[in-house]
């Protein structure tokens, strides 16, 4: 695999389809960090492991770099639904970017609690097949129980909270300025911890139908808690009712966006009157 | 027991005359709660009803127009789509779907409006305390 997206790399260097490639690089202190592959020679030091994700930094090249400049990132499934989720938003334009979809392998995906460890465009690696994340033993243990067992385990989990940002931070969605969770009317500021209702809930809704799974924010966070358990319930609605998933294509729009004549849910049924409402409104 | 405190946030076009309607016809109604009206419903940002929860309101409602009697361009629908995701948070963190309620369209009367709020209300005193969050 990494022989297969190195030769891939060394090519669109060559072939000057892009300006530089985006990955990570083992130093000469032997320490991984990403680094930007602008000489095929340097290609050497390329490594494809550990898990990094790259979305946010490449984002922050590409909107501080001049116009024309393209850039190839390496991404893994993740990475590549949020880069795509960035273009949905207008944070990346298309043309700037070119990915070489590598696959993860079936711990990582464990570990991730990945449904989909693979990226839509895969050029190197063997897709396996993605977890449930609803069947996951950490999971289940987390989310059973009555509203009141689960309200005591998500607020003494989540008053563990020092306000760092981290999960905000590291999200490669988050991406408002002005961020809400910075202003008083929205979170009392100088609170540790903070808020548990307003700073987290308003942080993982702000992402429901954005949420790449990728799991960011729970890696970040210092307290361990398990932030990516609040998008799940969402994600699960959201493929259910509409047959959404984010970032698997930059054309389709999420379906909290549109009406539900455009984008209908799964078991909601319209009264009858509707129809004839509809008919006048087109004539 | 202290009795709910509910906000209700009310499409001026369908939800607010309801209430209103209940007010002038002197229905009597559960006394602890508050109308706020609004050009739209799919203008109630979910920001707002965290932060209601937050600040020791036990249970918000939405009431809209019927779907597909919106004035602007069924907006209501986004809101439905966008309410309904944030009940399934709601659902995970235990604070429980049943204190943010929906209801479109059946908001129109007074009678309706009155009947809503008293079965929300009593629905409300059967759910545990938010203290623990707070």
């Amino acid at each position: 695999m990494l022989e297969k997206t190195k030769n891939i790399a060394r090519q669109i260097l060559e072939e000057k389809k892009a300006s530089a490639v985006f990955g990570l690089m083992r130093n000469e202190w032997n320490i991984i960090q990403p680094h930007l592959f602008e000489d095929p020679a340097g290609l050497a030091n390329l490594v494809l492991e550990p898990k990094w994700l790259l979305a946010k930094l490449a984002m922050r090249i590409l909107r501080s770099s001049p116009e024309n400049y393209k850039l190839a990132v390496i991404c893994r499934g993740c990475d590549e639904r949020a880069l795509i989720e960035l273009i949905k938003r207008n944070q990346i334009e298309k043309e700037n970017l070119l990915t070489i979809g590598i696959a993860c392998s079936q711990e990582q995906a464990a570990i991730c609690l990945c449904d989909r460890p693979y990226p839509e465009k895969l050029d190197a690696g063997e897709k396996v097949s993605g977890v449930d994340p609803f069947q996951d033993e950490r999971v289940r243990k987390f989310l059973i129980g009555n509203d009141k067992e689960r309200m005591k385990r998500w607020a003494d989990m989540l008053k563990r909270c020092i306000k760092c940002y981290g999960c905000r931070n590291s999200c490669p969605i988050c991406i408002c300025e002005p961020c809400k969770l910075e202003d008083d009317v929205w979170v009392q500021r100088g609170v540790v911890p903070a808020e548990t209702i307003t700073f987290h809930l308003i942080r993982a809704f702000h992402l429901s139908d954005t949420c790449v799974a990728c799991g960011a924010c729970q890696e970040a966070c210092p307290v361990n808690i398990p932030l990516l358990y609040l998008q799940l319930g969402m994600r699960k609605t959201l493929r259910e009712k509409y047959g959404y998933e984010a970032g698997l294509d930059p054309e389709t729009k999420s379906p909290v966006l549109s009406s539900a004549f455009e984008k209908p849910d799964t078991d909601r049924e319209f009264p009858d009157w509707i129809n004839s409402l509809r008919e006048e409104d087109e004539s | 027991m202290n009795q709910p405190r509910i906000l209700i946030f009310a499409c001026k076009w369908c939800g607010f005359i309801g209430a209103d309607a209940a007010g002038k016809k002197r229905i009597s109604l559960p006394s602890r709660f508050r109308v706020i009206p609004m050009e739209c419903a799919s203008l109630v940002e979910t920001d707002a009803i965290l932060r209601a929860l937050a600040g020791g309101i036990d249970g918000i409602a939405v009431l809209g127009c019927h779907i597909g009697g919106c004035r602007y361009n069924n907006a209501n629908h986004t809101a439905i789509k966008r309410l309904e995701l944030l009940q399934d948070l709601l659902d995970t963190t235990g604070i429980g779907s049943s204190r943010l309620l929906l209801s479109f369209g059946t908001a129109h009367e007074d009678y309706q409006f009155e009947e809503i709020i008293k079965n929300f209300f009593d629905e409300l005193t059967l759910l545990p305390p938010l203290d623990p969050w707070l």
